[in-house]
């Protein structure tokens, strides 16, 4: 068992919390990213945790809880999937594949639980108006807390305290026996991030701004290949050559951005300054011809 | 039909913020959603409004203990705009009431919905989740203070609301829908960046033509780089528009076909 206890119980106590910090004041703490930070910091290894919790940020960006659907809950499946990765020593990639998304599938259940055992307490409430409880309406209320948290941390519990030799034989299995399937895991987490965007895509609208998502998608692919060649012959030349001290970055993404800001500003003041348009470019013009006319 | 003569002060705002900041999806069930929540955020204001005891009250009560659902973001938008109501009619608006909040929870619930659970997200989880693959928590953390300057407008609004009343929804209408016209454009752009440079898998597909080795993958980089992830979004973009398949289905339909096609060798990291 290489999760220590006090790892568990820290594990747990954050799966319990998150839920909650998602339906209240929403600081980011139940988004997969942070799940994979704080496991990652309580595991004692940050970048596995960002790793694995990056990805399934991904694979799960844009799938919101509308309307009280269910979603898949990635956050307890970055949990187990850190715990397990960095306890037992599985590949972070394989990890997100084979523990992160079928946990974050089957979780769906306690979900859906969590949401039906609040009926209870609605009804309570009710009862409370009518005796004009005041008290009362607020504990039940109040209480609607418990069901939301114990729907994540009593599996993610479970999961930590007897999923550990369970794990660790997987592991063993997928590095000799199955090493195709090993690797196919490997890939298909590298994969997993295109749903994602699938799902973006089905929810903005993509048909009104395809040039955008043309024009996205060429800067950033022809933009990331020089910079990836770029360190690439920058890390061969430092190989040869001597004293050559240049470290080259990769493609920074908040530039990225900030050309996509450009546009949507554009587009802003385009359709919010319409009418006005046709005047101010009139009087520009006028100005600098004045200036001739004084010779 | 007695008017009530209390008007909210500065602490009754505060309350109610907290209240909702911190609880108002506590409660959240199948059958009312949001409900309870809504009673419980402005619980102590409608005590005060009819008195406890009396049979307005429980009326009130009962009115915002019913169904309602919209964006945890925006549901302050929604109480300023009833409480200016209730201050107002009293008990006398109880039926207005309970339209109005059927008929904004709605249109707030498709805004929030879209700026919060759709755009930010694809902005600064994008940003977040792209460093931290690479093992840099710094974007999670920029996101983070993003989400306490949201925060922090959740906390206005409510007043704005309040004193804005219903002409506010026709106010900010246009106002609106700029902004998320230009938003949805960043959000389509971002996701075409995150296509170009987050899925990294390349063909390992070599057919060999009599003694000559074809490395497919270097071919199709001449055409376009990074097409096979373009490929892939784009099927998986069609295969969720089929019926009867959620993005659960599809996250498992993607792992089992990366797998196959990985083990087959046309696929590798």
């Amino acid at each position: 068992m290489a999760v220590a206890w006090w790892q568990i119980i820290l594990l747990t106590l954050y799966a319990g919390y998150q839920i909650l910090d998602e339906l209240q004041v929403y600081t980011g703490l139940a988004q997969p990213v942070f799940a994979g930070l704080v496991a990652g910091l309580i595991m004692g290894d940050v970048t596995t945790g960002l790793i694995i919790g990056g990805s399934m940020q991904l694979t799960v960006l844009g799938i919101g809880t509308f309307g009280g659907s269910s979603k898949i809950d990635a956050n307890s499946g970055t949990v187990l999937a850190t715990a397990f990765s960095v306890g037992i020593g599985m590949n972070p990639e394989q990890a997100i594949a084979a523990i992160a998304v079928p946990v974050a599938g089957l979780m769906i259940q306690m979900d859906i639980l969590g949401r039906f055992a609040n009926t209870f307490f609605a009804h309570r409430i009710d009862t409370k108006i009518e005796e004009m409880d005041y008290k009362g309406i607020e504990r039940n209320y109040l209480m609607g807390a418990l069901s939301w948290s114990l729907s994540r941390a009593i599996p993610v519990l479970l999961a930590l305290s007897l999923g550990g030799s369970f794990v660790n034989s997987i592991v063993s299995v997928l590095n000799n026996q199955l090493l195709w399937l090993g690797n196919g895991l490997a890939v298909a987490g590298a994969v997993l991030p295109a749903v994602g965007f699938a799902i973006l895509l089905r929810y903005l609208p993509v048909k009104k701004h395809l040039p955008y998502l043309i024009l996205g998608f060429v800067i950033t692919a022809l933009l990331t290949t020089v910079f990836g060649n770029i360190q690439v012959l920058g890390g061969s030349v430092a190989g040869v050559v001597e004293g050559f001290a240049n470290t080259f970055t990769g493609m920074p993404m908040l530039a990225i951005a900030l050309i996509g800001f450009a546009f949507a500003f554009k587009e802003y003041k385009r359709t919010t300054e319409a009418p006005k348009f046709q005047q101010m470019n009139g009087s520009v013009s006028e100005e600098g011809e004045i200036e001739d006319d004084e010779i | 039909m007695t008017k009530s003569n209390y008007k909210l002060t500065k602490k009754d705002f505060n309350q109610i913020n907290r209240r909702s900041l911190f609880g108002f999806q506590l409660g959240w069930n199948y059958e009312r959603m949001q409900g309870s929540g809504y009673l419980y955020t402005i619980l102590p204001q409608l005590r005060k409004m009819y008195g406890d005891g009396t049979p307005e009250l429980k009326s009130m009560m009962k009115t915002h203990s019913q169904f309602f659902n919209t964006s945890n973001f925006l549901n302050t938008i929604v109480t300023g705009i009833d409480m200016a109501i209730e201050e107002e009619e009293g008990i006398a608006g109880q039926e207005s009431i309970a339209g109005l909040k059927v008929g904004l929870m709605g249109p707030f619930a498709a805004i929030g919905d879209s700026i919060f659970g759709a755009l930010l997200p694809t902005i600064f989880g994008a940003l977040a989740a792209n460093m931290a693959v690479n093992g840099n928590p710094i974007g999670a953390l920029i996101w983070m203070l993003v989400n306490f300057a949201v925060m922090f407008f959740r906390w206005k609004q409510l007043e704005i609301a309040h004193k804005e009343g219903v002409s506010l929804v026709t106010t900010m209408q246009s106002r609106l829908t700029a902004i998320t016209d230009a938003a949805t454009l960043l959000g389509v752009f971002m996701v075409g960046a995150l296509v170009a440079t987050m899925i990294n898998v390349r063909l390992s597909w070599t057919p060999v033509i009599g003694d000559l080795v074809i490395d497919v993958q270097n071919n199709v980089d001449m055409i376009m780089p990074r097409l096979l992830p373009a490929v892939i979004v784009g099927a998986v973009y069609w295969l969720l528009g089929k019926k009867n398949i959620t993005s659960t289905k599809a996250i498992f339909i993607v792992l089992v076909v990366s797998i196959a096609l990985s083990a087959l060798g046309v696929i590798s990291k």
